[in-house]
């Protein structure tokens, strides 16, 4: 078995209880259960990233019309919450039905230390840069960075499913 | 069948033992092809969610599609080259998958609502873009598209799950 990546905090026994738990073991059963959790935790992320795409290219001089990213924000921003409120409630879900292997799985804590940096970054360095006026010139690398870690996010989810956790 | 003839020959072809050179090219491929579907579908909502006036009603219908529709061509060709080779790698195999029969005709049946749009009441856009809501037909057409995407990334996930299919 792989070494706990966090020794001072062993997390094994949660995920050995949400594994244990009847929801868990519902979904672990049922392809389509799964699948179905699979398509909406997608469409969260589609919402998450479309919105954040729109406002990245605002932010990158390329958005719609002559609008600034603070207004293109603004207006995009419950589509945005709706895209990770959306990821954070699937997400657990999903894990729960597979939870031993993902900690065994490092794409698994890849994933969720850039989901931590992706969200903290999100709702502090983005949303100031992009309600900053007039725009700064750090306005770039934010978004470059903005749309960097979200792809990110969303590569290392792909990878859970493609390795498999080592001997 | 004439689809599953076309189907085993594309089995036999070079793009199929391409595909099958290295495990690496399978899961490497998915992954871009997922991407390009969040690429697709992201953007397109934003122009339905326009359409139906629920989000940026500030601007211009025009002014949106003009912006965002070239990021959703962008994502289909990506969606499409890598669906085709990931296609030809087990053509027989998707032949027999329902889900992915869904697929295809959803992804029709999408392409042909926003090309009814584009030809019909987009047309006209500069009539009705100042008034507040766009017409019912512009709206119908931002609903089908939604309902369409989010059944074409449903059954793309269920084409991984359905019988004797292995998640690559």
């Amino acid at each position: 078995m792989a070494r706990a990546p966090m020794q001072f905090l062993d997390l094994l026994p949660v995920f050995e209880w949400m594994e244990s738990t009847p929801v868990a073991q519902t979904i672990r059963h049922s392809a389509k259960l799964i699948a179905l959790l699979e398509s909406i935790h997608l469409i969260g992320l589609t919402l998450l990233l479309g919105t954040i795409l729109m406002v990245d290219l605002s932010l990158l001089g390329l958005g719609i019309g002559r609008s600034p990213a603070s207004r293109i924000a603004k207006e995009l921003r419950g589509w945005t919450t709706a895209g990770i409120v959306i990821m954070l409630t699937s997400g657990p879900v999903i894990l729960s039905s597979e939870a031993i292997r993902c900690y065994r799985t490092p794409a698994f804590w890849v994933k969720m230390a850039l989901l931590a940096i992706a969200l903290i970054f999100h709702f502090t360095i983005h949303r100031k840069v992009v309600f900053e006026q007039p725009p700064a010139p750090r306005a770039r690398w934010t978004a470059w960075l903005s749309l960097g870690l979200w792809t990110s996010v969303a590569l290392a989810g792909k990878a859970i499913a493609i390795f498999q956790p080592p001997d | 069948m004439f689809l599953l003839s076309i189907c085993q020959w594309l089995d036999s072809t070079r793009l199929n033992a391409f595909m099958r050179m290295s495990t690496w090219f399978f899961p490497t491929f998915d992954t871009i092809h997922t991407l390009g579907i969040v690429l697709v579908a992201g953007t397109i909502m934003l122009v339905d969610l326009r359409l139906l006036g629920l989000t940026l009603r500030s601007e211009p219908v025009a002014g949106v599609v003009e912006r965002i529709v070239p990021w959703t061509l962008r994502g289909f060709a990506l969606m499409f080259v890598t669906g085709a080779l990931l296609f030809s790698s087990e053509a027989v195999k998707l032949y027999h998958s329902p889900a992915f029969r869904i697929k295809l005709v959803l992804l029709a049946l999408a392409g042909l609502n926003a090309l009814i749009f584009h030809l019909t009441i987009y047309r006209d856009v500069a009539n009705w873009d100042p008034a507040a809501a766009a017409p019912i037909r512009a709206r119908l057409a931002g609903l089908l598209s939604l309902a369409f995407w989010i059944g074409i990334i449903t059954a793309g996930r269920a084409i991984a799950y359905g019988s004797g299919y292995d998640l690559g």
